[in-house]
């Protein structure tokens, strides 16, 4: 009950938030002003490269805000009067990830069909274009994840907004970027199997974590 | 039977090396307006956080009508509300999504909350800014909306950490004026300050915490008497008139001092009878056929008891 409660509570202010307002139109029309930029892709689908952008940019940007909002938030004693109440610890930090993995997610969304358009508009869309923005989807939404669970994690951990912020771009994007190192190794698997695995299980494990040190800090 | 509603049982709690609370106990009945006064980092927080749940490792017990608060944590939920010394909000909300957010939170259904809200916003006299942004409000419209987060679900005792900390006289006012009315309705308050007129103002008991040790609980009264500054009696004499000669050779007398034109302070010996000595220099007053306008006891002010509690001076 206060998991869904708290997921729609913090959906709508992630929603009303500027930052995802930048990430819901400003990516798509980044997409359109890469096309414009530089209309020769080399074969490679626009829609392929505003995926990697929106995980890129999205991904940051999302890592940023949750870990500074965590630390603001437990600076400021905003988590007192939530856990006064029934409510879990881990449902707090477990609110905060889906809802801007939900934003995210849609921005992802819209930009990959802007990129679509794009696409059937220029070249015309084809099996191999879908494929390639389907993998590209599913790599920028592993990526996405792991990005937004290290940057509760420095949230959880670190008590300096802006230090919070510095380890979510440093390490938060480099971090997420391990669900493709495989494939470079390995050319057999398959990237979209391999960054499902990868990206499920890393977001679990950093997730618990997060959630055991979060129940473990004194308000 | 006595109606205890509060039980603090040598409860202690340790922050690394600092000892916050050093085995405390004390207790509260229903109906009761405790005052928790003490100098900044005393232990009140900690106590009262201790008491909401949001600090459960310490040593000790503390107990809600009879039981242990560490077993059954969601059951008080429901009787106890409270006003943190400075939590926040997050600032994207309204002040009526902020309320029903907490309110749903606590177990309400929207339905009741619609109309709870509206009697909380005007008992707290924030009707007119149910739409705004709590971004938007003064400090002291911060401080009523953390009073009225409290109160939603109807608690039956109300833990208020510094309530009256940063606001403005007038807001002072009305917030105490507020504290005393949900005092009328039965609910047992705790408050914490340590602004004494505040304490005097709301209190019928009043605890004093200094390093973590409760140094004395009673009433406001009680704790007066209970702390002699000396005996020490004070005649005012009618204008224009002399004051009363010889009273220092009274053997009860220790010292005499003349504090204005019509004022006297006469300081007792110790382990005098004060009625004996009373009726002494009462004598000696009527012999010169001094005018007097009284003559009285002396009792320390709270702040004396205060200080001498927390181990500052009296001027």
């Amino acid at each position: 009950m206060s998991l869904r409660l708290l997921f729609l509570d913090e959906l709508k202010g992630y929603a009303k938030s500027k930052v995802m307002i930048v990430l819901w139109f400003g990516l798509p029309l980044l997409s359109l002003l890469i096309y414009f930029l530089q209309p020769n892709t080399e074969g490679v689908p626009i829609s392929f490269l505003v995926g990697l952008l929106v995980s890129s940019i999205g991904g940051t940007l999302s890592g940023i805000m949750l870990s500074t909002s965590i630390v603001s938030e437990k600076n400021r004693h905003v988590y007192d009067l939530f856990l006064i109440r029934p409510v879990r610890r881990s449902s707090l930090l477990l609110a905060k990830f889906f809802a801007v993995y939900m934003c995210l997610v849609v921005a992802v969304v819209i930009s990959l069909i802007f990129g679509l358009i794009i696409d059937e508009f220029t070249v015309g869309l084809s099996e191999y274009f879908l494929n390639e923005t389907f993998e590209s989807l599913i790599i920028s939404m592993s990526s996405m994840a792991i990005t937004c669970s290290i940057g509760i994690f420095f949230g959880v951990l670190v008590s300096s907004v802006p230090v919070a912020a510095i380890l979510s771009v440093y390490l938060g994007s480099q971090l997420s970027s391990i669900i493709l190192l495989p494939t470079f190794f390995i050319v057999t698997l398959n990237p979209v199997i391999l960054a499902l695995t990868l990206g499920i299980s890393i977001t679990s494990i950093i997730m618990s974590i997060n959630m055991y040190l979060f129940s473990r800090q004194q308000f | 039977m006595t109606d205890i509603c509060i039980e603090f049982n040598n409860v202690s709690k340790k922050y690394k090396t600092l000892l916050a609370l050093d085995n405390i106990s004390f207790n509260i009945q229903k109906g009761d307006i405790f005052g928790y006064i003490g100098p900044n980092g005393a232990g009140k927080t900690t106590t009262i956080k201790i008491l909401v749940g949001l600090i459960r490792d310490f040593q000790g017990r503390v107990n809600l009508y009879g039981k242990d608060i560490s077993i059954n944590r969601e059951e008080f939920h429901n009787i106890i509300g409270y006003h943190p010394q400075e939590a926040g909000f997050q600032v994207w909300r309204t002040v009526d999504h902020c309320l029903k957010t907490f309110g749903r939170l606590s177990g309400l259904s929207s339905e009741y909350l619609e109309n709870r809200i509206q009697e909380i916003l005007e008992l707290i006299n924030l009707s007119d800014v149910r739409d705004k942004k709590i971004v938007h409000l003064s400090g002291g419209m911060f401080q009523k909306l953390r009073l009225g987060q409290a109160l939603l679900h109807k608690p039956e005792i109300l833990v208020l950490d510094e309530p009256l900390s940063g606001l403005d006289p007038q807001m002072r006012y009305q917030f105490k004026k507020i504290i005393k009315k949900l005092a009328k309705s039965g609910i047992t308050i705790l408050f914490s300050s340590h602004i004494l007129s505040d304490v005097q103002d709301i209190a019928n008991k009043i605890g004093i915490l200094n390093e973590g040790k409760i140094m004395r609980i009673g009433s406001p009264e009680e704790l007066q008497s209970s702390f002699h500054i000396g005996n020490l009696i004070e005649i005012i004499f009618a204008k224009n008139t002399p004051l009363c000669d010889g009273i220092e050779a009274i053997s009860d007398v220790e010292n005499v001092e003349k504090v204005k034109n019509n004022k006297q302070l006469i300081y007792l010996k110790s382990n005098v009878d004060i009625d004996f000595s009373i009726s002494q220099i009462m004598n000696k007053v009527l012999q010169q056929k001094c005018r007097i306008r009284s003559i009285s006891l002396v009792k320390p002010s709270l702040e004396e008891v205060y200080l001498k509690y927390v181990g500052g001076e009296t001027d």
